[in-house]
């Protein structure tokens, strides 16, 4: 047989044996399935990370050793982003706890059509507070989620779980392999960007977690990509996709959408400063200067000005973090945040290492730059360097001299991963690259093991290092790098998610209802009460997370389970019928016990228990 | 190997045109779209998703739909602003555009009232219409320039 058919023949096996690989990982993933757990890490099959990291191992070696077509190698990388940012919405019953469960239980009241003109509270508010929540970024991910559980015709919860982790697992790898593209790296180093992306750790959770803050880096992601492609072009159609995703990276959140923004008012300056004639004038020189301290502005004054919004945050500059902090724990929040208080290298290395390989190579790649004066992509390094500044500038602004954000500022580490990782494939690939160069001039015909037994032992030694090296140290690390991130990307330590008890009694109490209710209980049951009926049903009264009365109702149930506090409830929300929820494991068995023999003593009806009685739901109706 | 005659005389391997006719084919075809074929398919498609959700409301019915929705109308707006890429990324990019599209129409309808079925079906006819003129727009366009 023909050594190229031979060869294609051993490549289209490695593609099945990945894919097989990648199939078997779904199917361990959907048997982790867990009704109750405190993190993915808990319940996950013990042969899933082997499984996993035998796939990442051959999906390396086809991206970097083949010469498979790119498109072929894009899928694969499709779906094993998919598999890597699905572990929340395949494993726990109902994802991630908090944030997206929050959103979906708003999401929900427009698909159960109980809320008009969006989430903005219309018509209770002013005209200019509704035309600013209007477009906030819940509203654009509520319309999305709608239409396509509408279009499938299946309930907005199983829809709104999955569909970030299936447009991230398709549009960022794409994206990243674009961007590389545009910086003028090999279709290679490209389509490895596409998978290395997996790599970084707060990219793999904000791909798992359905909020609009993933919606909005997704955009992002693509106006960062125009804005290269508008900074080598003249063609105006990219210019107006640079504004397009911008705006809907905006539409989406407004963090992801003022970074977009104030990048794009640096790529306009990046272009004036380019189309003049070398060398730079001091109006150039001025102009970039100022757009770069703008840019870094944007974000912190943004957040100032978010309180003239009606918004419940109350961010402002301060300097008592310095003042107050010891000067090497101010330098470990600026580099590295909140995990300067936990130090863990297992934890701070898979966060860091990706950032890092990517500054130290754009600082080579300019440096090498600024003595060959013509190198094409030059402009899109220098803006791409300033970006990662500006996001790195911006970060240690929101930690270390503002307070009251109403967001975390490690979310800007998903925008300095995506900037940085370009540049981690290019590292990557040179590395590669000059292996193989070196392989090629020690002995030229050597290219694999079988042909080792020309050589001397000496010569046939070093040679067979090199191939060891190159074919599975490289993919190896690469491999244990991309699979660590997952242990730092999804939680290990975590409250106890919202379990499939919780959730039943929820729909339990829905089916069997005709009238309306209120149901005291916990904020873990409000939010799968949210997730299900959606939040402040007036027919199915659940109350909101931050709601003072539900936490007092709660709380004054659990110390005297009585019908009183039910009638309370009953009149505060205009219902006829209450139900108080209780569950073990969120009281503890002692309590949980201590509370249910009170309620019996009280006279509180048993409406229904689940879980094999982890849960109880007592009952009560107006007279 | 087995050989077809093409128009101009010359041979291609039929293999090859197999190939071919998978993907750029139906994308030329719709792309066309010819006396508003696949216009016309796209509004049955919206038609048969409100049936569904008015009376069947079955998974399989819907995800059908949504597969043949997306796919006419994504490749209508790939082709219609990214015709010099190649077939994957003008499909991903069309793909991109449409989520787009039915996410910012969407978010319009709900905020002028709100999203239950007969105005989501108004939002995805709003979508398919932009698309098919967008497609046909940029079509004389591109061949123009």
């Amino acid at each position: 047989m023909p050594l190229a058919d031979q060869g294609s023949k051993l490549l289209r096996i490695s593609e099945l044996v990945c894919l097989s690989l990648m199939a078997l990982a779904f199917y361990l993933l959907i048997a982790s399935r867990a009704g109750e757990a405190y993190t993915v890490w808990q319940v996950l099959h013990p042969a899933f990370i082997p499984t996993l990291f035998t796939a990442t191992f051959l999906l390396l070696s086809i991206l970097l050793f083949t010469s498979e077509k790119t498109t072929y190698k894009l899928l694969l990388i499709i779906v094993y982003s998919i598999l890597v940012h699905s572990f929340f919405s395949i494993i726990l019953p109902a994802g991630d706890f908090s944030g997206q469960q929050i959103v979906l239980g708003r999401t929900r009241r427009v698909f159960d059509n109980t809320v008009l003109h969006g989430l903005s509270g219309w018509p209770t508010r002013t005209i200019g507070i509704f035309i600013v929540e209007m477009f906030m970024g819940i509203n654009l991910q509520a319309a999305l989620t709608t239409i396509f559980a509408r279009m499938l015709s299946i309930d907005i919860f199983y829809v709104h779980l999955s569909y970030i982790p299936i447009l991230w697992g398709v549009f960022v790898p794409i994206a990243s392999f674009l961007t590389t593209r545009a910086i003028g790296a090999s279709e290679k180093a490209a389509v490895l960007s596409g998978l290395l992306v997996s790599a970084f750790p707060y990219t793999v959770y904000f791909g798992a977690i359905s909020v609009p803050n993933s919606l909005g880096f997704i955009f992002f992601f693509y106006s960062l990509y125009f804005m290269l492609k508008h900074l080598s072009s003249n063609n105006h159609r990219t210019a107006y996709w640079m504004v397009a995703f911008s705006l809907f990276s905006f539409l989406s959140h407004y963090l992801t959408g003022i970074m977009s923004f104030s990048l794009l008012l640096l790529t306009i300056a990046f272009k004036t400063v380019e189309s003049e004639k070398r060398p730079a004038s001091n109006y150039s020189r001025i102009l970039l200067i100022s757009s770069f301290l703008t840019c870094v502005s944007l974000l912190p004054l943004s957040f100032i000005y978010l309180r003239y919004f009606g918004t419940s945050a109350n961010p402002a500059f301060t300097l008592d973090k310095l003042y107050e902090l010891p000067l090497l724990e101010s330098l470990g929040i600026f580099l590295i945040g909140a995990l300067t208080y936990s130090f863990s290298l297992e934890a701070i290395l898979p966060v860091i290492i990706g950032p890092l390989i990517g500054l130290c190579w754009m600082i080579y790649l300019l440096y090498r730059l600024k003595r060959d004066v013509n190198a094409g992509s030059r402009v899109q390094f220098y803006f791409l360097f300033a970006a990662f500044l500006t996001i790195l500038i911006d970060y240690g602004i929101l930690k270390l001299f503002m307070e009251g954000l109403p967001l975390n500022a490690e979310r800007l580490w998903v925008i300095r991963d995506f900037i940085a990782v370009p540049f981690v494939a290019l590292a990557v690939y040179a590395v590669v690259s000059s292996f193989q160069t070196f392989l090629r001039a020690r002995s030229p015909q050597t290219t694999t093991v079988a042909c080792l037994k020309a050589l001397s032992k000496g010569n046939a030694l070093h040679v067979l290092s090199l191939l060891l090296t190159l074919n599975v140290l490289i993919p190896v690390l690469l491999s244990g790098w991309m699979t660590s991130s997952l242990s730092v990307g999804y939680p290990k330590v975590a409250p106890l998610q919202t379990t499939w008890y919780e959730l039943e009694a929820v729909r339990y109490i829905q089916e069997k209802t005709p009238e309306k209710y209120v149901v005291i209980c916990d904020i873990w049951t409000i939010y799968a009460g949210e997730m299900i009926v959606g939040i402040n049903n007036p027919r199915a009264y659940y109350f909101g997370e931050s709601n003072r009365t539900g936490y007092d109702l709660y709380a004054s149930m659990k110390q005297d389970p009585s019908s009183q506090w039910m009638l309370l409830a009953m009149n505060y929300t205009s219902t006829a019928v209450s139900y108080f929820i209780v569950t073990e494991p969120r009281l503890g068995a002692e309590e949980f016990n201590n509370v249910v023999s009170k309620a019996s003593q009280n006279d509180l009806q048993v409406y229904a228990t689940f879980g094999n009685g982890k849960l109880y739901v007592f009952y009560a109706e107006k007279q | 190997m087995e050989r077809m005659r093409i128009q101009n005389g010359s041979y291609i391997p039929v293999t090859n045109m197999n190939q071919g006719k998978d993907l750029s084919t139906i994308e030329k075809s719709v792309t066309q779209d010819k006396k508003f074929l696949y216009t016309i398919i796209s509004y049955s498609v919206i038609l048969a998703t409100f049936m569904n959700l008015s009376s069947f409301q079955s998974p399989f019915i819907g995800f059908t739909a949504t597969i043949i929705y997306f796919l006419i109308n994504a490749i209508f707006l790939g082709n219609a602003f990214f015709q010099k890429e190649n077939a994957f990324f003008r499909l991903a990019f069309g793909v991109l555009l449409l989520v787009m599209l039915i996410g910012f129409v969407g978010w319009l309808v709900m905020i002028i009232y709100n999203l239950d079925v007969i105005r989501f079906t108004l939002a995805l006819i709003i979508a398919t219409t932009l698309s098919s003129i967008l497609n046909r727009r940029m079509k004389t366009k591109n061949a123009a320039s």
